[in-house]
Protein backbone atom coordinates (compact mmCIF):
# COMPACT_ATOMS: atom_id res chain seq x y z
CA UNK A 1 0.00 0.00 0.00
CA UNK A 2 1.24 3.49 -0.99
CA UNK A 3 1.44 6.36 0.97
CA UNK A 4 -1.67 7.88 -1.14
CA UNK A 5 -3.58 4.67 -0.52
CA UNK A 6 -3.06 5.12 3.14
CA UNK A 7 -4.27 8.77 2.98
CA UNK A 8 -7.43 8.11 1.68
CA UNK A 9 -7.84 4.86 3.67
CA UNK A 10 -6.70 7.09 6.82
CA UNK A 11 -9.71 9.90 5.58
CA UNK A 12 -12.34 7.47 5.24
CA UNK A 13 -12.11 6.65 8.31
CA UNK A 14 -12.11 9.76 9.87
CA UNK A 15 -14.84 11.01 7.78
CA UNK A 16 -16.96 8.25 7.53
CA UNK A 17 -18.76 8.48 10.17
CA UNK A 18 -19.82 12.21 10.14
CA UNK A 19 -20.77 11.87 6.90
CA UNK A 20 -23.33 9.02 7.70
CA UNK A 21 -24.58 11.67 10.41
CA UNK A 22 -24.68 14.74 7.90
CA UNK A 23 -26.96 12.05 5.46
CA UNK A 24 -29.37 11.36 8.51
CA UNK A 25 -29.46 15.11 9.83
CA UNK A 26 -30.40 15.85 5.69
CA UNK A 27 -32.99 13.15 5.53
CA UNK A 28 -34.82 14.38 8.37
CA UNK A 29 -34.82 17.83 7.39
CA UNK A 30 -36.10 16.03 3.84
CA UNK A 31 -39.19 14.60 6.01
CA UNK A 32 -39.85 17.70 8.10
CA UNK A 33 -39.69 19.64 4.86
CA UNK A 34 -42.58 17.28 3.67
CA UNK A 35 -44.31 17.91 6.70
CA UNK A 36 -44.43 21.72 6.29
CA UNK A 37 -45.07 21.84 2.77
CA UNK A 38 -47.60 19.22 2.13
CA UNK A 39 -51.15 19.91 3.53
CA UNK A 40 -52.06 16.44 3.59
CA UNK A 41 -49.25 15.24 6.17
CA UNK A 42 -49.24 18.58 7.68
CA UNK A 43 -52.95 18.22 9.05
CA UNK A 44 -52.18 14.98 10.00
CA UNK A 45 -49.50 15.95 12.32
CA UNK A 46 -51.28 19.09 13.71
CA UNK A 47 -55.13 17.70 13.69
CA UNK A 48 -55.02 15.88 16.44
CA UNK A 49 -53.23 18.95 18.66
CA UNK A 50 -55.99 21.40 17.19
CA UNK A 51 -58.83 18.71 19.01
CA UNK A 52 -57.22 18.72 22.14
CA UNK A 53 -56.96 22.51 22.31
CA UNK A 54 -60.10 22.64 21.38
CA UNK A 55 -61.41 20.48 23.42
CA UNK A 56 -60.38 21.92 26.31
CA UNK A 57 -61.08 25.23 25.43
CA UNK A 58 -64.59 24.56 25.53
CA UNK A 59 -64.41 22.25 28.67
CA UNK A 60 -62.81 25.99 29.90
CA UNK A 61 -65.18 28.31 28.59
CA UNK A 62 -67.78 28.24 31.87
CA UNK A 63 -65.22 28.81 34.63
CA UNK A 64 -63.21 31.32 32.36
CA UNK A 65 -65.20 33.06 30.23
CA UNK A 66 -68.73 32.70 32.30
CA UNK A 67 -67.91 35.53 34.61
CA UNK A 68 -66.65 38.01 31.78
CA UNK A 69 -69.65 37.31 29.90
CA UNK A 70 -72.05 37.17 32.74
CA UNK A 71 -70.42 40.91 33.63
CA UNK A 72 -70.38 42.21 29.84
CA UNK A 73 -74.60 40.88 29.64
CA UNK A 74 -75.30 42.76 32.69
CA UNK A 75 -73.57 45.93 31.22
CA UNK A 76 -74.83 45.49 28.25
CA UNK A 77 -78.45 45.24 29.67
CA UNK A 78 -77.92 47.69 31.93
CA UNK A 79 -77.07 50.74 29.34
CA UNK A 80 -80.13 49.20 26.43
CA UNK A 81 -82.64 48.62 28.92
CA UNK A 82 -85.38 49.80 26.07
CA UNK A 83 -83.77 47.85 23.64
CA UNK A 84 -83.78 44.52 25.57
CA UNK A 85 -87.95 45.16 26.96
CA UNK A 86 -88.51 45.96 23.20
CA UNK A 87 -87.06 42.24 22.04
CA UNK A 88 -88.20 40.39 25.39
CA UNK A 89 -91.41 42.04 25.73
CA UNK A 90 -93.74 39.82 23.17
CA UNK A 91 -92.06 37.24 23.91
CA UNK A 92 -93.24 37.08 27.71
CA UNK A 93 -96.38 38.68 26.11
CA UNK A 94 -97.24 35.41 24.63
CA UNK A 95 -95.68 33.52 27.71
CA UNK A 96 -97.82 35.48 30.32
CA UNK A 97 -100.85 35.05 27.43
CA UNK A 98 -100.54 31.40 27.03
CA UNK A 99 -100.32 30.82 30.82
CA UNK A 100 -103.30 32.77 31.89
CA UNK A 101 -105.12 30.82 28.73
CA UNK A 102 -104.15 27.71 29.87
CA UNK A 103 -105.21 28.62 34.34
CA UNK A 104 -108.28 30.20 32.99
CA UNK A 105 -109.60 26.67 31.09
CA UNK A 106 -108.50 24.97 33.91
CA UNK A 107 -110.59 26.80 36.31
CA UNK A 108 -113.58 27.21 33.67
CA UNK A 109 -113.52 23.16 33.22
CA UNK A 110 -113.13 23.23 36.97
CA UNK A 111 -116.28 25.47 37.62
CA UNK A 112 -118.11 23.84 34.37
CA UNK A 113 -117.51 20.57 36.00
CA UNK A 114 -118.73 21.76 39.71
CA UNK A 115 -122.35 23.54 37.57
CA UNK A 116 -122.88 20.07 36.09
CA UNK A 117 -122.59 17.65 39.23
CA UNK A 118 -126.38 17.87 39.40
CA UNK A 119 -127.17 14.56 41.71
CA UNK A 120 -124.57 16.17 44.14
CA UNK A 121 -126.49 18.09 47.08
CA UNK A 122 -124.14 21.15 46.21
CA UNK A 123 -125.36 21.45 43.42
CA UNK A 124 -129.24 21.99 44.23
CA UNK A 125 -127.96 23.68 47.74
CA UNK A 126 -126.04 26.29 45.11
CA UNK A 127 -129.31 26.31 43.18
CA UNK A 128 -131.58 27.39 46.06
CA UNK A 129 -129.04 30.14 47.37
CA UNK A 130 -128.39 31.32 43.80
CA UNK A 131 -132.19 31.73 43.64
CA UNK A 132 -132.82 33.79 46.90
CA UNK A 133 -129.82 35.74 47.31
CA UNK A 134 -129.30 37.09 44.17
CA UNK A 135 -125.60 36.03 43.93
CA UNK A 136 -124.74 34.09 40.48
CA UNK A 137 -124.04 29.95 40.70
CA UNK A 138 -120.40 30.99 39.47
CA UNK A 139 -119.62 33.02 42.26
CA UNK A 140 -120.69 30.61 45.05
CA UNK A 141 -118.52 27.78 42.73
CA UNK A 142 -115.48 30.28 43.42
CA UNK A 143 -115.88 31.16 46.80
CA UNK A 144 -115.80 27.25 47.26
CA UNK A 145 -112.58 26.70 45.27
CA UNK A 146 -110.63 29.79 47.33
CA UNK A 147 -111.62 27.95 50.54
CA UNK A 148 -109.26 27.03 53.11
CA UNK A 149 -108.42 23.34 53.32
CA UNK A 150 -106.22 21.80 55.91
CA UNK A 151 -103.72 19.21 54.31
CA UNK A 152 -101.32 18.27 56.64
CA UNK A 153 -101.44 18.25 60.61
CA UNK A 154 -98.20 17.62 62.79
CA UNK A 155 -98.37 17.07 66.38
CA UNK A 156 -94.41 17.74 67.24
CA UNK A 157 -92.82 17.95 71.01
CA UNK A 158 -91.89 21.30 72.04
CA UNK A 159 -87.90 21.43 72.30
CA UNK A 160 -87.05 17.98 71.00
CA UNK A 161 -89.04 18.42 67.93
CA UNK A 162 -89.62 14.84 67.96
CA UNK A 163 -92.91 13.74 66.02
CA UNK A 164 -95.96 13.01 68.81
CA UNK A 165 -98.50 12.35 65.65
CA UNK A 166 -99.02 13.12 61.87
CA UNK A 167 -101.60 13.22 59.05
CA UNK A 168 -101.48 14.32 55.65
CA UNK A 169 -103.48 13.59 52.22
CA UNK A 170 -100.70 14.79 50.09
CA UNK A 171 -97.18 13.49 49.47
CA UNK A 172 -94.80 15.13 51.88
CA UNK A 173 -90.94 14.96 52.56
CA UNK A 174 -89.90 12.78 55.85
CA UNK A 175 -92.63 13.69 58.65
CA UNK A 176 -89.53 13.40 61.35
CA UNK A 177 -87.42 15.93 58.98
CA UNK A 178 -89.86 18.16 58.81
CA UNK A 179 -90.93 18.21 62.44
CA UNK A 180 -87.22 18.94 63.42
CA UNK A 181 -87.22 21.56 60.95
CA UNK A 182 -90.31 23.00 62.35
CA UNK A 183 -88.92 23.10 65.52
CA UNK A 184 -85.72 24.38 64.62
CA UNK A 185 -87.14 27.24 62.30
CA UNK A 186 -90.04 27.99 65.77
CA UNK A 187 -86.52 28.22 68.01
CA UNK A 188 -84.12 30.33 65.85
CA UNK A 189 -87.57 32.90 65.24
CA UNK A 190 -88.99 33.07 68.98
CA UNK A 191 -84.92 33.44 70.16
CA UNK A 192 -83.73 35.73 67.54
CA UNK A 193 -86.58 38.21 66.85
CA UNK A 194 -89.18 37.76 69.46
CA UNK A 195 -88.48 39.36 73.19
CA UNK A 196 -90.78 37.49 76.19
CA UNK A 197 -92.51 34.60 75.51
CA UNK A 198 -93.87 34.85 72.49
CA UNK A 199 -94.39 31.88 69.96
CA UNK A 200 -94.04 31.97 65.98
CA UNK A 201 -97.68 31.49 64.88
CA UNK A 202 -97.66 31.45 61.23
CA UNK A 203 -94.99 30.52 58.56
CA UNK A 204 -96.59 31.83 55.08
CA UNK A 205 -95.16 30.06 51.99
CA UNK A 206 -96.80 31.36 48.50
CA UNK A 207 -100.27 29.72 48.33
CA UNK A 208 -99.75 27.86 51.29
CA UNK A 209 -99.65 28.74 55.52
CA UNK A 210 -98.11 26.75 58.35
CA UNK A 211 -100.19 28.00 61.60
CA UNK A 212 -98.81 26.97 64.52
CA UNK A 213 -100.99 26.51 68.03
CA UNK A 214 -98.90 25.98 71.20
CA UNK A 215 -99.57 23.78 73.90
CA UNK A 216 -97.30 23.73 77.07
CA UNK A 217 -95.13 20.47 76.04
CA UNK A 218 -96.29 20.48 72.30
CA UNK A 219 -97.16 22.08 69.21
CA UNK A 220 -99.69 21.55 66.18
CA UNK A 221 -98.69 22.78 62.90
CA UNK A 222 -101.48 22.75 60.63
CA UNK A 223 -100.69 23.35 56.58
CA UNK A 224 -103.27 24.80 55.35
CA UNK A 225 -103.77 26.00 51.11
CA UNK A 226 -106.81 28.88 50.42
CA UNK A 227 -107.96 31.81 51.80
CA UNK A 228 -106.83 32.03 55.63
CA UNK A 229 -108.52 34.71 57.34
CA UNK A 230 -109.67 35.78 60.97
CA UNK A 231 -112.94 33.56 60.79
CA UNK A 232 -110.69 30.24 59.29
CA UNK A 233 -108.26 30.89 62.35
CA UNK A 234 -110.55 31.51 64.24
CA UNK A 235 -112.72 27.89 63.19
CA UNK A 236 -108.99 26.37 63.45
CA UNK A 237 -107.64 27.37 66.66
CA UNK A 238 -111.03 25.93 68.49
CA UNK A 239 -110.51 23.48 66.90
CA UNK A 240 -107.53 22.37 67.36
CA UNK A 241 -108.11 23.17 71.27
CA UNK A 242 -111.15 21.14 71.28
CA UNK A 243 -108.86 18.02 69.56
CA UNK A 244 -106.01 18.89 72.03
CA UNK A 245 -108.27 18.46 75.15
CA UNK A 246 -110.57 15.24 73.61
CA UNK A 247 -106.90 13.44 72.10
CA UNK A 248 -104.32 14.69 72.86
CA UNK A 249 -104.28 15.28 76.67
CA UNK A 250 -104.39 12.02 77.59
CA UNK A 251 -103.15 9.90 74.93
CA UNK A 252 -99.78 11.29 74.25
CA UNK A 253 -97.44 8.65 73.27
CA UNK A 254 -100.49 6.26 71.60
CA UNK A 255 -99.49 7.79 67.99
CA UNK A 256 -101.69 5.14 66.19
CA UNK A 257 -104.83 6.58 68.18
CA UNK A 258 -103.93 10.36 68.22
CA UNK A 259 -103.20 9.79 63.90
CA UNK A 260 -106.69 7.83 63.62
CA UNK A 261 -108.64 11.08 65.57
CA UNK A 262 -106.50 13.59 63.47
CA UNK A 263 -107.89 11.86 59.84
CA UNK A 264 -111.40 11.72 61.22
CA UNK A 265 -111.32 15.49 62.92
CA UNK A 266 -109.86 17.58 60.38
CA UNK A 267 -109.36 16.33 57.06
CA UNK A 268 -112.54 14.45 56.34
CA UNK A 269 -114.36 17.13 58.19
CA UNK B 1 -91.00 -1.18 69.85
CA UNK B 2 -90.02 1.88 68.09
CA UNK B 3 -88.77 4.81 69.51
CA UNK B 4 -87.11 8.85 68.45
CA UNK B 5 -84.28 10.19 70.42
CA UNK B 6 -82.74 13.49 69.32
CA UNK B 7 -79.33 14.04 69.65
CA UNK B 8 -77.28 16.86 69.12
CA UNK B 9 -73.45 17.20 67.61
CA UNK B 10 -71.55 19.81 69.11
CA UNK B 11 -68.20 21.61 68.95
CA UNK B 12 -65.93 23.86 67.23
CA UNK B 13 -66.69 24.65 63.33
CA UNK B 14 -64.74 22.41 61.19
CA UNK B 15 -64.17 19.80 63.72
CA UNK B 16 -65.75 17.40 61.36
CA UNK B 17 -69.63 17.48 62.69
CA UNK B 18 -71.35 17.04 59.27
CA UNK B 19 -68.91 14.70 58.17
CA UNK B 20 -69.20 12.75 60.63
CA UNK B 21 -72.99 12.77 60.30
CA UNK B 22 -72.95 12.00 56.48
CA UNK B 23 -70.45 8.80 57.25
CA UNK B 24 -73.46 7.60 59.23
CA UNK B 25 -75.97 8.29 57.28
CA UNK B 26 -74.82 8.24 54.05
CA UNK B 27 -71.63 6.24 54.05
CA UNK B 28 -69.98 9.03 51.67
CA UNK B 29 -67.02 11.27 52.84
CA UNK B 30 -66.31 14.72 51.12
CA UNK B 31 -62.71 16.50 51.65
CA UNK B 32 -64.94 20.12 50.67
CA UNK B 33 -65.90 22.26 53.51
CA UNK B 34 -68.98 23.34 53.73
CA UNK B 35 -69.87 25.45 56.69
CA UNK B 36 -73.40 24.54 58.36
CA UNK B 37 -75.40 27.78 58.90
CA UNK B 38 -77.89 27.16 61.82
CA UNK B 39 -78.67 23.69 61.98
CA UNK B 40 -79.11 20.73 59.59
CA UNK B 41 -81.12 17.93 60.51
CA UNK B 42 -81.37 14.03 59.48
CA UNK B 43 -82.60 10.80 61.04
CA UNK B 44 -81.03 7.24 60.80
CA UNK B 45 -83.26 4.18 62.13
CA UNK B 46 -81.34 1.62 63.69
CA UNK B 47 -82.17 -1.89 65.30
CA UNK B 48 -80.98 -2.51 68.92
CA UNK B 49 -82.04 -6.06 69.78
CA UNK B 50 -85.43 -6.26 69.31
CA UNK B 51 -86.10 -3.05 69.62
CA UNK B 52 -86.09 0.00 66.79
CA UNK B 53 -84.71 3.19 67.81
CA UNK B 54 -84.82 6.31 65.20
CA UNK B 55 -81.93 8.63 65.98
CA UNK B 56 -82.89 12.39 65.09
CA UNK B 57 -79.82 14.02 64.37
CA UNK B 58 -79.16 17.80 64.66
CA UNK B 59 -76.01 18.76 63.43
CA UNK B 60 -75.57 22.61 65.04
CA UNK B 61 -73.46 25.19 63.45
CA UNK B 62 -69.43 25.38 65.22
CA UNK B 63 -69.47 27.69 67.76
CA UNK B 64 -66.28 28.16 69.67
CA UNK B 65 -67.68 28.57 73.19
CA UNK B 66 -70.28 26.48 74.43
CA UNK B 67 -71.96 29.05 76.17
CA UNK B 68 -72.56 30.75 72.83
CA UNK B 69 -75.10 27.88 71.36
CA UNK B 70 -78.63 28.39 70.84
CA UNK B 71 -80.12 26.71 73.87
CA UNK B 72 -83.48 26.36 72.21
CA UNK B 73 -81.40 23.87 69.65
CA UNK B 74 -80.40 21.52 73.03
CA UNK B 75 -83.63 21.53 74.53
CA UNK B 76 -85.50 18.00 74.80
CA UNK B 77 -82.16 16.20 73.89
CA UNK B 78 -81.33 12.74 75.00
CA UNK B 79 -77.60 12.60 73.73
CA UNK B 80 -74.87 14.67 73.26
CA UNK B 81 -71.63 14.10 70.67
CA UNK B 82 -68.67 16.75 71.86
CA UNK B 83 -66.71 16.55 68.53
CA UNK B 84 -63.01 18.14 68.17
CA UNK B 85 -60.38 17.78 65.79
CA UNK B 86 -57.36 16.14 67.45
CA UNK B 87 -55.01 18.08 64.94
CA UNK B 88 -56.27 21.26 66.21
CA UNK B 89 -55.47 22.08 69.62
CA UNK B 90 -57.88 24.82 69.49
CA UNK B 91 -61.07 22.45 69.79
CA UNK B 92 -59.85 20.68 72.53
CA UNK B 93 -58.16 23.36 74.78
CA UNK B 94 -60.79 23.74 76.72
CA UNK B 95 -62.42 20.65 76.29
CA UNK B 96 -63.08 20.48 80.13
CA UNK B 97 -64.41 23.66 80.45
CA UNK B 98 -67.15 23.03 77.56
CA UNK B 99 -68.08 19.46 79.07
CA UNK B 100 -68.21 20.79 82.48
CA UNK B 101 -71.11 23.69 81.13
CA UNK B 102 -72.88 20.69 79.50
CA UNK B 103 -73.14 18.05 82.36
CA UNK B 104 -74.32 21.50 84.61
CA UNK B 105 -76.40 22.86 82.02
CA UNK B 106 -78.27 19.55 81.23
CA UNK B 107 -77.47 17.21 84.12
CA UNK B 108 -79.27 14.07 83.36
CA UNK B 109 -78.26 13.62 79.42
CA UNK B 110 -75.40 11.55 77.81
CA UNK B 111 -72.55 13.42 76.69
CA UNK B 112 -69.43 11.43 74.56
CA UNK B 113 -66.61 12.62 73.46
CA UNK B 114 -65.11 11.94 70.20
CA UNK B 115 -61.56 13.15 68.77
CA UNK B 116 -61.90 13.38 64.87
CA UNK B 117 -59.73 12.94 61.87
CA UNK B 118 -57.60 10.59 63.41
CA UNK B 119 -56.39 9.27 59.71
CA UNK B 120 -53.95 13.00 59.43
CA UNK B 121 -52.78 12.64 63.75
CA UNK B 122 -51.40 9.02 64.63
CA UNK B 123 -53.07 7.89 67.67
CA UNK B 124 -50.17 7.43 69.38
CA UNK B 125 -48.88 10.93 69.11
CA UNK B 126 -52.23 12.13 70.15
CA UNK B 127 -52.11 9.45 72.96
CA UNK B 128 -49.09 11.90 74.62
CA UNK B 129 -51.13 15.05 73.96
CA UNK B 130 -53.95 13.74 75.95
CA UNK B 131 -52.09 12.97 79.03
CA UNK B 132 -50.34 16.08 78.40
CA UNK B 133 -53.89 18.19 78.57
CA UNK B 134 -55.69 15.38 80.65
CA UNK B 135 -58.48 15.43 78.05
CA UNK B 136 -61.27 13.14 77.89
CA UNK B 137 -61.74 11.27 74.83
CA UNK B 138 -64.51 8.32 74.91
CA UNK B 139 -63.74 7.74 71.03
CA UNK B 140 -61.65 8.11 68.36
CA UNK B 141 -62.63 8.65 64.90
CA UNK B 142 -62.10 9.49 61.24
CA UNK B 143 -64.76 10.38 59.39
CA UNK B 144 -62.98 10.28 56.29
CA UNK B 145 -61.99 6.05 56.58
CA UNK B 146 -65.20 5.86 58.47
CA UNK B 147 -63.09 4.29 61.47
CA UNK B 148 -65.27 4.02 64.76
CA UNK B 149 -68.13 6.21 63.10
CA UNK B 150 -71.00 3.77 63.09
CA UNK B 151 -69.40 1.94 66.35
CA UNK B 152 -70.07 5.06 68.19
CA UNK B 153 -73.50 5.91 66.82
CA UNK B 154 -74.31 2.89 67.64
CA UNK B 155 -72.53 2.49 71.02
CA UNK B 156 -74.69 6.46 71.81
CA UNK B 157 -78.36 4.31 70.32
CA UNK B 158 -77.61 1.16 72.61
CA UNK B 159 -77.47 3.71 75.71
CA UNK B 160 -80.41 5.84 75.39
CA UNK B 161 -82.47 2.36 74.37
CA UNK B 162 -81.54 1.39 78.34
Amino acid sequence: MTDADKLILLRELLLDEDRNFANKILEKIENLNETVNIDEKLSEKVEPIINRKLTTFVDEIPVKLGPTITEALSEQIKNSQDEVVNILFPILGKMIKKYIQSEMKTLSDNINAQINQKLSFKYWYRKFMSFFSGVSEIDFVLADMAKSKVLQLFVIEKGSGLIIASHTNTDTIDEDLMAGMLTAIKSFVEDAFIHGSQNLELIEYELYKIYLQNFPSYYIAVVISGKFDAVFKNKVENDLFDFANKHIKKNIGNKEYIEKKLKEYFIHA
Amino acid sequence: MHNSKKIVLVGHFGVGKSSLIRRYVKNTFSDDYLVTIGVHIVKKTVQIGNDELTLIIWDIEGKEDMQKLRPSFLLGTSGFMYVFDATRSSTYINLLAEINFIETHYPKINLVTVANKLDILDKNTFEKIKEKHKLRVDYYASAKTGENVELIFNAIAKNLIK
